[in-house]
């Protein structure tokens, strides 16, 4: 490996550039599964026609699996946001433009959504009263099958210097309806403390896409409890403030 | 009992053995008869109702929500209410008969009904199901949702055992005792009806299951209080419906909308009674704890009014009883313009009552379509208000001056409601049921229906007058009897200026009755003409109307006294065509109100002086109609020969011949009773034997003549009572196309008709019930008997028929194809289409015995044109086919003895 640097450090995998490549190394705490559904995923996605970034192999370097991938030369967004805060606006419309269009591709290969939030439900410990009523929700809403990213943030959305946007990270895409996919990205706003942002975004995916709030409000729940099943600790209460409302009887 | 070895249902597999327990103990329920089932369903409710105080305390405690008090009350009045309404309701076999029309309704069980119980009301709604279940011999598997099971299954339990110990099979009901989505999903797939209450989650579960669902959902019910109310009686009766069981009745109140008049009355006697509004700060406050991301916060469903200001960090005293919020928006995004499931409420001021209504409407929309809305007003002055209410919100109940939770569950407020914990929201709520659900969306009716007959009827002019000279006899009742004053005599102009109608207008004058005569009355009559008539009549003011001619006279002048009567009438609905004279949509106006109707023949061959037909063209189209209404039979006939001696050959011709084709066509009609076919053979005997003497020496032989006019007024009874067939339908066509005589029209096509209708496997036969099998070719074979044509079997019948027809056509002059009367062959061809739809339309061919396609008369209008050839049926299989194989004897026996019975019967 000839890593020229450090891109990105998380708990449990690094992201190093090597030249035109980027190699995403997971360290051995990662399920082998959850990297080789990554690297599907973005085979997959790659399909769809979307500007994403290319992938070269998967191997596994000093017992490590890596992800190589094209290196896309850019910023990322959120970087964007945080250097250029008068052009905020400007930029989340862009983020939420991108966001539809990737929700109007298919992509039959992929998971479904549906099956990944049931999943995590289950996997969370709060109690079976509560899952049963998250359940009944889920159950009730609409399913599609547009592309959904799982994971749509602004650190996840690299623009090249000619301004083209590129969207990283398939590791949590499937497909499912896609206000889902906007609940979780208001979601993860939130969880980024960005409140402000949130409701803006959230405006601006309602206004541009042409959906109720309240229908995308509905998924907030479910959602809420898909990222409490990562067990975070400092995000539990604030989670269960969302995860526990009753659907009207 | 059973129940001890029952094993808890806590997995997929548990769950399908029972259900194909409960299946087998169901099976066994539905053979139960009402006497058995009512015993149960006694048993059942006592049961229930004696456990009502441990239920409602088990309910509390579990769920952490509500007041048991008022789940004493809930449990009460589900075995209370729901057991008085249908102690003595039929829900066990048959539940209705009338054997006069042979028609039996029959009740049976649907068969496993999966019942979800919801949080709110887990015992109440239990015992509800169940027990409808068992009055109708159903059984019930139930889900009872998580946080709510021990006291669901407790209360399923108490109904199960008393219902078994009163008879019922061991198992008939059973639940999910470890609830959770993939079992209740199960349970739904596998049962046979769904009766779902709990949140749209769980009713849309229940539709998308694939089972039929009786889901009911939530409510969103706004209370608006007009200026009329009684404002003291307004407000107790919201504030004790809100703070029932801590406002988790789906029913209840969640807005109160009051006229601006009346607001600062009604905040007063809220704040004099307990409730406690909401500070600016403080209604933000509570938004923001009872909603999150706009849903309803689970912590505050049920909860007393105090402890949901505690944890929204508002300071109220303990006692308060509901939380005020006074709010201006109805848009979604106000959280208190929702369903919240507690002692809160939202308050806003109309300007006027139609401001209150589209507030009501707008709430309404938010969540809480087909369920529930209430109004106060004054009934004895606003049933205007209530109207427009009603007609304006999209709730499946309207209450007026009554609190929402206990008035729309029934029976408490209105005895007329059925009592009912699940209340059907309707399509609006997209629901199956708009109404309170109860026994008879749990049973499966099933109809048994005999064939009957169609009653049949015999109907002529009240008088009938016949023989030579009875013409001024006739009359002179119009004087002496009636005291008639003004008669309006219809004719055409060949009879007026040869003075045919001189000893009418004298003999009235000698009477001294008044009169006037139109004679511009032409062969085929049109509507103008009509028309005119009329005017005239309207004119004239006549008491009496004689019509005096042949058909077109007559039917002129029949068209003309309805529109004398009734000048408003519309041609086009007259004319308009019925399947049933009994059924048609249009209803003719009653005649004779302003005259009486007189019809005097001068042909032999329309039978128009009895009939209840006329015949009419609408000159602009050139359509042909012929009308239809026993409003149109005349009041008095008056055949009298003297008239008819003076008839052309040409006329007594197609006139005899058109008699003809009346009583043949009124004898294979699917309506023909035994009262017209004696009629119709006899007519037929008389043509076949006078029509060539009158004929022939029509002029003098007195006694050819009258025959042959009173076989044309006989032709007429039964035809006018058995109506005729497909020939007149081509016949009417042909004659307007072509302008042909209706006489020769008909007799071009009399035999391709009767070849058609011969058939014994016709394309399609005529629909009547009873019409029982294509048997028009007996029915030609009889009228040849009665002819005394001869003929081995009934193919020669009908052969000897035919010929003995076209034997008497020829001898009358008549051509035998449309061609030889002069029609250009390429402007027939052209028009055929249009003729033939024109044809298959006509009002005549519905009681034709054989149902003709419209390739069918292309056909027959082929064959007549050309006269070449006849009308033979396309090649189908017979008996032949079954010939040489093994069975054919067997076959040939039965086929025998059908063909034996169908003609004894
Ligand atoms: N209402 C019904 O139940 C019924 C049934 C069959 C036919 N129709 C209709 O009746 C009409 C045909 O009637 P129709 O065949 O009696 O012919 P018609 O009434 O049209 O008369 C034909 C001609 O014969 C003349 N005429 C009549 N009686 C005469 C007499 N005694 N001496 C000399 N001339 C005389 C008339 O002046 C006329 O010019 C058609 O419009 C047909 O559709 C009605
Ligand atoms: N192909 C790439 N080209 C450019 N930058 C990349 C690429 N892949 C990842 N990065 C950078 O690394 C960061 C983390 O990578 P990502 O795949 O998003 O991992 P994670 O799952 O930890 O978010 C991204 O936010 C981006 O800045
Ligand atoms: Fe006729
Ligand atoms: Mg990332």
């Amino acid at each position: 490996m000839n890593a020229d640097r450090i891109i990105a450090v998380r708990n449990n995998k690094t992201v190093y550039r090597d030249g035109e490549r980027v190699l995403k190394v997971f360290d051995e705490t990662y399920s082998k599964a959850d990297v080789l559904n990554e690297a599907l995923n973005q085979a997959r996605v790659e399909e769809t026609g979307l500007n994403i970034p290319r992938i070269l192999e998967v191997t596994v370097i000093d017992g490590n699996w890596t992800i190589v991938s094209q290196y896309i030369k850019g910023k990322t967004l959120a970087r964007l946001m945080e250097e250029n805060p008068d052009r905020k606006d400007e930029y989340l419309n862009l983020f939420v433009d991108l966001q539809l269009e990737m929700h109007s591709k298919v992509c039959p290969g992929l998971n479904k959504l549906k099956d990944k939030l049931s999943h995590k439900i289950n996997e969370t410990d709060l109690p079976a009263t509560v899952r049963y009523d998250l359940q009944t929700r889920l159950e009730a809403m609409p399913k599609h099958n547009k592309v959904c990213h799982g994971d749509f943030n602004p650190s996840n959305i690299v623009i090249t210097e000619d301004g083209t946007p590129y969207i990283l990270d398939w590791a949590h895409a499937t497909q499912g309806n896609a206000s889902a996919d906007a609940a979780r990205t208001y979601l993860l706003f939130w969880l980024n403390g960005d409140i402000d942002g949130a409701n803006k975004y959230l405006e601006l995916f309602c206004a541009k896409s042409n959906t109720e709030k309240e229908y995308v409000q509905k998924w907030m729940p479910i959602v809420a409890a898909s990222q409490l099943a990562k067990g975070n600790a400092k995000e539990r209460e604030f989670l269960c403030s969302w995860i526990n409302v009753v659907d009207y009887e | 009992m059973e129940n001890k070895e029952r094993k808890i249902v806590d997995s997929v597999d548990a769950l399908k053995k029972v259900i194909a327990r409960v299946r087998e103990a169901q099976r066994k329920f539905s053979t139960y008869s009402q006497e058995q089932v009512d015993e149960i369903f006694k048993a059942a409710a006592t049961a229930a109702n004696q456990a009502r105080i441990p239920l409602a305390k088990m309910a509390v405690e579990e769920t952490g929500m509500g007041v048991v008090e008022d789940k004493v009350i809930k449990n009460h009045y589900a075995a209370e209410y729901v057991y008085n309404t249908y102690k003595n309701v039929r829900t066990c076999g048959v539940l209705e008969e009338d054997k006069a029309y042979g028609i039996k309704k029959i009740a049976e069980p649907v068969g496993v009904i999966a019942a979800v119980i919801p949080t709110t009301n887990p015992t109440s709604t239990a015992i509800f199901k169940t027990l409808i279940a068992l009055k109708t011999r159903n059984a019930v598997i139930i889900s009872p949702h998580p946080r709510a099971k021990k006291c669901t299954i407790a209360a399923a339990k108490i109904v199960l055992d008393a219902a078994v110990a009163a008879g019922a099979p061991e198992g008939i009901i059973d639940w999910i005792d470890v609830p959770n989505i993939e079992l209740t999903n199960l349970l739904m797939k596998e049962a046979d009806i769904i009766l779902a209450t709990g949140g749209p989650g769980m009713v849309k579960a229940a539709y998308s299951s694939g089972k039929p669902a009786i889901g009911v959902g939530p409510g969103n019910t706004p209370a608006v209080i007009d200026e009329s109310a009684d404002v003291v009686l307004a407000v107790n009766s919201i504030i004790h419906s809100k703070t029932f069981d801590n406002g988790m009745i789906c029913a209840s109140e969640q807005s109160v909308i009051v006229h601006k008049n009346v607001y600062d009355a009604v905040k007063a006697e809220f704040a004099a009674r307990g409730c406690y509004f909401l500070k600016e700060d403080e209604i933000e406050k509570v938004r923001k704890t009872i909603f999150v991301n706009g849903a309803l916060n689970a912590q505050i469903v049920g909860q007393p009014a105090y402890k949901i200001a505690e944890l929204a960090g508002v300071k109220v005293p303990v006692g308060t009883k509901i939380l005020i919020g006074e709010v201006d928006s109805t848009d979604p995004s106000e959280e208190f313009a929702h369903e919240k499931l507690s002692p809160v409420l939202a308050m806003y001021k109309a300007e006027d009552i139609h401001d209150a209504f589209e507030k009501a409407e707008r709430l309404v929309a938010n969540g809480g379509y087909g369920h529930t809305a209430a109004i106060y007003l004054d009934v004895t002055t606003e049933q205007a208000k209530i109207d427009e209410f009603a007609s304006r919100l999209k709730t499946c109940r309207i209450l007026v001056n009554t609190p929402s939770s206990q008035g729309a569950i029934g029976d408490i407020y209105n005895f007329k409601l059925a009592p009912s914990l699940t209340l059907g929201c309707g399509s609006w709520g997209g629901n199956s049921v708009s109404e309170n659900v109860g026994v008879k969306h749990l049973l499966n009716i099933k109809t048994v229906v005999e064939r009957r007959e169609n009653m049949l009827w015999f109907r002529a002019p009240e008088k009938i007058y016949i023989k030579k000279g009875c013409l001024p006899v006739a009359l002179n009742e119009l004087k002496y009897v009636m005291g008639k004053k003004r008669a309006f005599i219809v004719t055409d102009s060949f009879l007026y200026h040869n003075g045919y109608t001189k000893p009418i207008t004298d003999r009235l004058d000698e009477l001294g009755i008044e009169h006037t005569t139109f004679f511009d009355v032409l062969p085929d009559p049109t509507l103008s003409c009509a028309k005119a008539g009329a005017e005239q009549m309207r004119a004239f003011q006549p008491d009496t109307i004689i019509a005096f001619g042949g058909g077109s006279a007559m039917d002129a002048a029949k068209i003309m006294w309805v529109m004398y009567e009734h000048p408003e009438v519309d041609f086009m609905d007259m004319a308009m065509r019925f399947m049933d004279i009994r059924k048609r949509v249009y209803t003719f106006p009653k005649m004779g109100e302003k005259a009486y109707f007189v019809a005097i023949p001068t042909s032999a061959g329309t039978g128009s002086e009895v009939t209840p037909f006329a015949v009419i063209t609408d000159e602009k189209s050139g359509v042909k109609y012929p009308l239809a209404d026993y409003e149109l039979l005349p009041d008095m006939a008056i055949i009298d020969v003297d008239f008819h001696m003076s008839a052309p050959k040409g006329l007594t011709a197609a006139a005899g011949i058109d008699a003809l084709t009346h009583a043949l066509e009124a004898y294979v009609s699917l309506m023909a009773t035994d009262f017209t076919d004696g009629l119709a053979k006899q007519a037929l005997q008389m043509i076949f034997k006078y029509l060539p003497r009158a004929y022939d020496n029509g002029q003098t032989d007195v006694e050819a003549r009258e025959k042959m006019a009173n076989a044309a007024t006989i032709a007429g009874m039964a035809f006018a009572n058995a109506f005729l067939g497909v020939c007149h339908s081509m016949a009417h066509k042909l004659g307007a196309f072509y302008h042909l005589p209706h006489g020769i029209a008909n007799a071009l096509m009399i035999e391709e008709v009767i070849r058609f209708n011969a058939s014994e496997a016709p394309a399609k036969m005529g629909t009547f019930p009873q019409y029982g099998y294509p048997h028009a070719l007996r029915r030609y074979a009889e009228i040849a008997e009665a002819l005394n044509l001869g003929g081995e079997n009934d193919h020669e019948k009908l052969e000897n028929l035919i010929k003995a027809i076209n034997d008497l056509k020829a001898r009358v002059g008549i051509k035998s194809s449309i061609k030889e009367y002069g029609i250009n062959e390429k402007e027939f061809l052209e028009r055929l289409d249009e003729m033939v739809e024109q044809a298959f339309d006509d009002q005549c061919t519905g009681t034709n015995p054989r149902y003709p396609l419209m390739s069918e008369i292309r056909q027959m209008y082929l064959n007549a044109y050309y006269g070449k050839k006849h009308f033979v049926d396309e090649e189908k299989p017979n008996e032949a086919d079954i010939a040489g194989t093994e069975d054919e004897n067997k076959v040939k026996k039965a086929y025998l003895r059908a063909r034996v019975g169908a003609k004894r019967a």
